[in-house]
């Protein structure tokens, strides 16, 4: 090392007094590294952000690898079945092999005598109820008097090798009355003498009915007067599963000081933390929930489950540690996947083209649980009711238990299919009016700032740039009804919540929906506790980057704990795409505090004042004149003077939204993403497979924090999308057995199925967001199936109305065209378009939507604006205040029920409460 | 006295085993019917190994066996006896990560980073047979493999700068190295 006279030695004794004469504190480095100007142009956003005062350049908006990353590539990532205590035992679960039947008696004797087996346990050991939601709490641990699908549990063994367990688990004797078992969700709507649940007071006639909406808004009655051309359809989608890698894993120890900590990779570990007290009977203080590394959520990993359960209740019987780990099989068992859905959709459009009304029916095929359920219900519907204005919204959903593993939440919850048949039925309108299907969309979107007809507040709404700008990418102008015959073009559009406005346990208006905690110590690395749940979705990644960001930090100085509840924070976990929106919020807001007093203790040292003083990397600066300035470990080391650590804890709540009907809390959000896919696909016409070639992918996601996360999600969303498009299927045999739950029956696309995807982010930096983002991991998810679907139409000109499309189901609908049409397979003619006069009506609106969407967007306080405006009411107001044919109702009349749709047919029954018997 | 035997499989005896594990002699004992993912895991000190599917259509248990890319959970412990086993602990060095391991990351190749370990080991042996593998190359190479949450394309993405970085003979940067200065140059002149 060189002689310098400025050289000092034993900084921690000179705090404050070093000789600072330029940014960066002098050193071999004479500046610390110089921030990219045009990084920081760009994150910067539209401007005007509330958080464009906290921007330093250092992490947020440039492509960061995921904090975590290096642990997963060297396989020292313990997922669930890598955590391994000593003293192990092995669990393994009895589980039904009969859909429906009543448990008579349970002989666990022989599987006790067992050498090796040291604990059966059965529903006995653990009566109490669960469930993911409060109001549909309706899971045991194991079988109390029931089993209600193949697969359902009914006793657990503790062994000490898994072989042991796996015998253990033969050896134990199970005495079932079979009972009829429903296996069509059609059939869940009728009386039955034996429903599957019973839920008391609320139990909807004798049915098989879990969860009803009836919801009526806008000019009903106009609708179809008013509409001069109508799309009718009926969907089948089938059950979808997760498809995660990781298999489900649990490892439960009650350790020497009489605290239960469970190791799960989970999604929600708060749920399962609230869960275990109930069904244990213990206090929640008692139990520490570890999240492990999660292989794969997308929502399969966010229920309480019972094989937890089981581990737990394995583990207290024991005094020992006890891990379960799953098959692929039970994998399918457990499924919560997305629910098979019949759905009915019609849709109106008036001569102007615009939408004047949606009408969905939803029947949901819940299987044997409520999970999630009773959202979904909800989701199927009012999902809808944005990106396009429109004039009437009438939907009734039902969702029913049948004898089938149960459906639950999954990546797009309730939203993708429904969305699905919205979108394929834009295309047909298009088709119908003989107009660009996208111009259709451009000249119906909402505005930036409105309330959707049910009055869910919108904010930032990016779908006019998304739809411009895959039209433009994909060469949108040259090939729709211009490809030659078997190859086709298809858009697609989504929206998705942004954060689910209510959570789920507590009142959002008495209890923050998430919080974090910064701890700041002399080393002067941020340790930062949050709750929310890394699943490979970078979690962790972004909440580090929020707080390195506001701090002017690398990220190597940002060190995150989210694995357990013993450290973190309550926090709602990763779902309903809440986490970079509610949990980096709450980062931010807790890095505030910590930035004021590094700031107030730089003010101190350099004598200038605070409101002078910026945050640069790593150092405290004038802003105007920046040789005046101390280092952040400096400043810290001032501001740590009375108080040793600094800490910092910040929240984020939402605000309040939304209207007071019933079912109104379901579907807020704080903000909401938009997207919209261009899909090119060639379909083959003599074997009626369906090969997708290309995908533009524009997803509205506010702010791309890590622009490399953001894509991996837009990807991975067309990963699972054209999976369910076009292979994946739970598939049911005639008497309601699953016949294919393994990855071989069960079809992911494999690298050869995917197409070249060309993610493209909008941002449309949502006044809310931190830094202006929203959501990025779910809504990506629904434009691609109707985008492929209307591919498929351009390029064969068949409309399917049933997922996925194999090619048997493919090659079906060609050859029922081949035979209405009289021609051969080969003789068929895709479909073409000659622009009607609606066409440049259309042009014009958009054009002139265009430059109203801007103004709103630039404006810091836009006036109101209410869905009906586009049908000449005053947006000011609702339009349902300004016409009395606009209704807002939330049960059916008696008219309707003289002749309801399907799922609306569950109205038919009274619930228990209100039939005057007992 | 319950006589404990698995149905519809042969009664297993032990057997010594021994194998090169990334390089480390393993002697154990292995009940003779062992599948090499269960040895590799529960007596190998392999947990990076994954278990996915247990039939061979997920390829996260992926191994090289002699340098040869095969699915532990289909192959019998007893296979692979004497052999030179790789597995996902095997790539790096403690100092230099293997340079897919590195790009890996960087590039999004790992989302959930369950299915690394199998698409890693089985992408390293490709990259050690052909260090510019043209696009039909890398997937013919990872066709076994399922990923659920990347859509496989930022995976070939990590594959195309790996192979950049073979090319051009830069190494690893030392994972052991200092990290960034809270309080830059300090001390360093």
């Amino acid at each position: 090392m060189s002689e310098d006279k400025d050289r000092v030695d034993g900084y921690r004794q000179q705090s404050g007094k070093l000789p600072f004469s330029r940014p960066g504190s002098g050193g071999s480095r004479k500046m610390s590294e110089p921030r990219d100007e045009d990084t920081l142009a760009s994150i910067r956003g539209g401007g005007g952000h509330k958080h464009d005062d906290l921007v330093t350049g250092s992490a947020v908006g440039r492509p960061t690898a995921l904090i975590d990353g290096r642990w997963k590539v060297t396989g020292q990532a313990q997922y669930g079945d890598d955590v391994r205590l000593s003293g192990e035992l092995i669990g393994r679960i009895v589980r039904s092999k009969h859909h429906y039947a009543r448990v008579l008696s349970i002989d666990v004797s022989a599987a006790i005598e067992l050498p090796g087996v040291v604990a059966v346990a059965t529903g006995q050991d653990a009566s109490g109820r669960f469930g993911v939601l409060p109001v549909t709490k309706d899971e045991h641990a194991m079988a109390q008097e029931k089993v209600r699908h193949v697969g359902d549990l009914i006793a657990c063994v503790a062994a000490t090798d898994e072989a042991t367990a796996r015998e253990a688990v033969r050896l134990v004797e199970v005495e079932y009355e079979e009972l009829e078992a429903v296996h069509d969700m059609r059939q869940g709507l009728e009386d039955s003498d034996e429903p599957i649940h019973d839920r008391g007071k609320y139990h909807i006639g004798a049915s098989n009915v879990q969860k009803r909406v009836f919801q009526e808004f806008g000019d009903i009655e106009g609708m179809s007067t008013n509409a001069v051309v109508s799309h009718n359809s009926n969907w089948l989608f089938a059950g979808a599963n997760h498809g995660f890698t990781e298999p489900h894993a649990v490892v439960a120890n009650w350790d020497p000081s009489g605290r239960l900590t469970l190791y799960t990779p989970q999604q929600v570990p708060h749920y399962v933390h609230r869960a275990l007290a109930d069904v244990l009977d213990i206090p929640m203080h008692q139990i520490n929930v570890h999240r492990t590394f999660v292989g794969g959520g997308f929502g399969g990993k966010s229920d309480p489950f019972p094989h937890e359960m089981c581990a737990a209740i394995l583990s207290r019987k024991t005094g020992r540690p006890v891990r379960i780990n799953f098959d692929r099989e039970e994998v399918f068992w457990v499924n919560r996947g997305r629910h098979p859905s019949r759905i009915e959709m019609n849709l109106h459009a008036d001569s102007e083209g615009r939408l004047c009304g949606i009408e969905t029916d939803a029947l949901i095929d819940g299987g044997a649980f409520a999970s999630f359920g009773h959202v979904t219900t909800y989701y199927n519907g009012v999902l809808h009711t944005a990106p396009y204005e429109i004039g009437a919204f009438h939907y009734t959903g039902a969702r029913v238990w049948t004898n089938k593993p149960a459906s639950g939440a999954m990546r797009g919850h309730g939203a993708v299919n429904s969305r699905c048949a919205v979108e394929v039925g834009m295309d047909d309108l298009a088709e119908q009016l003989s107009v660009d299907p996208i111009a259709l969309r451009l000249a119906n979107l909402l505005p930036p700032h409105s309330a959707t007809i049910t009055g869910f507040r919108v904010t930032s709404i990016g779908m006019r740039e998304c739809l411009e700008r895959v039209r433009e990418a994909s060469g949108w102008d040259d090939k729709f009804r211009k490809l030659p015959d078997g190859h086709g073009i298809g858009i697609g559009c989504g929206f998705f919540i942004s954060g689910s406005g209510l959570p789920i346990h507590w009142e959002p208006n008495k209890f923050p929906h998430a919080t974090v905690h910064l701890k700041i110590d002399m080393d002067g690395g941020v340790t930062v506790h949050t709750g929310a749940a890394e699943i490979g979705q970078g979690s962790d990644t972004v909440i580090a980057q929020s707080v390195a960001e506001v701090l002017g930090l690398p990220l190597d100085m940002i060190r995150i704990r989210s694995r357990e509840t013993d450290t973190s924070p309550v926090d709602l976990g990763s779902y309903s795409s809440r986490v970079t929106f509610m949990n980096a919020n709450a980062a931010i807001s807790a890095a505030m505090g910590i930035r004021q007093e590094l700031l107030e203790a730089a003010a101190a040292l350099t004598e200038a004042p605070v409101e002078r003083l910026v945050i640069g990397d790593r150092r405290i600066y004038r802003k105007d004149d920046p040789a005046v300035g101390v280092s952040y470990l400096e400043a810290l080391h001032k501001a740590q003077e009375d108080k040793g650590a600094l800490v910092s804890s910040g929240a984020y709540r939402t605000p309040p939204m939304g209207r007071v009907h019933k079912g109104a809390g379901a579907g807020i959000a704080p903000a909401y993403s938009f997207s919209a896919y261009v899909a090119e696909v060639k379909v083959d016409i003599e074997t009626g497979q369906t090969k997708v070639l290309k995908v533009w992918a524009a997803h509205d996601c506010g702010k791309a924090l890590n622009p490399l996360a953001v894509k991996g999600q837009i990807i991975g969303s067309c990963h699972m999308g054209l999976g369910q498009v076009l292979s994946e299927e739970m598939k049911y045999s005639r008497n309601g057995h699953l016949i294919n739950p393994d990855l071989l029956d069960y079809k992911i696309p494999t690298i050869h199925e995917m197409p070249e995807i060309v993610p493209i982010i909008v941002e449309s930096n949502d006044s809310e967001g931190p830094f202006g983002a929203k959501e990025a991991g779910e809504g990506p998810l629904l434009p691609i199936l109707p985008a492929v679907c209307n591919a498929v139409y351009d390029a064969v000109g068949i409309r399917t109305s049933e997922l996925p499309i194999t090619p048997d189901r493919v090659h079906r609908m060609i050859e029922a065209r081949c035979k209405q049409e009289g021609v051969a397979p080969l003789d068929l003619s895709s479909p073409e378009l000659h622009h009607s006069e609606l066409q440049g009506v259309l042009e014009a609106r958009a054009s002139e939507h265009a430059s109203r969407d801007a103004a709103r967007a630039s404006d810091p306080s836009p006036s109101d604006y209410n869905n009906g405006a586009l049908f000449g009411f005053d947006p000011e107001i609702p339009a349902d205040e300004q016409d009395e044919r606009w209704v807002v109702s939330v049960t059916p009349g008696s008219d309707y029920m003289e002749s309801p749709r399907l799922a609306g047919s569950a109205w038919k029954h009274t619930e228990r409460r209100h039939r005057g018997d007992s | 006295m319950v006589q404990f035997r698995l149905p519809m499989l042969p009664a297993p005896n032990e057997v010594p085993w021994s194998a090169l594990v990334n390089g480390n002699e393993v002697s154990v004992r292995i009940e003779s019917n062992a599948i090499l993912l269960d040895v590799l895991r529960d007596k190998a000190g392999s947990l990076g190994t994954k278990r996915g599917c247990d039939m061979g259509t997920c390829g996260c248990c992926s191994v090289l066996i002699d340098g040869v890319p095969r699915l532990s959970c289909l192959t019998l412990a007893q296979e692979a006896s004497g052999c030179g086993i790789t597995t996902i602990e095997g790539l790096a060095d403690g100092h230099h990560l293997h340079p897919i391991q590195k790009t890996f990351t960087e590039c999004g190749g790992s989302q959930c980073g369950f299915c690394s370990p199998g698409f890693l080991v089985v992408i390293s042996a490709l990259l050690e047979e052909n260090p510019t593998p043209s696009d039909t190359e890398i997937k013919g190479a990872i066709e076994g493999n399922l990923c659920r949450c990347t859509g496989y394309q930022q995976i070939v993405d990590s594959v195309r700068a790996a192979s950049e970085i073979l090319v051009s003979g830069e190494g690893v940067e030392d994972s052991t190295a200092a990290k960034s200065d809270p309080h830059p140059g300090y001390g360093r002149n």
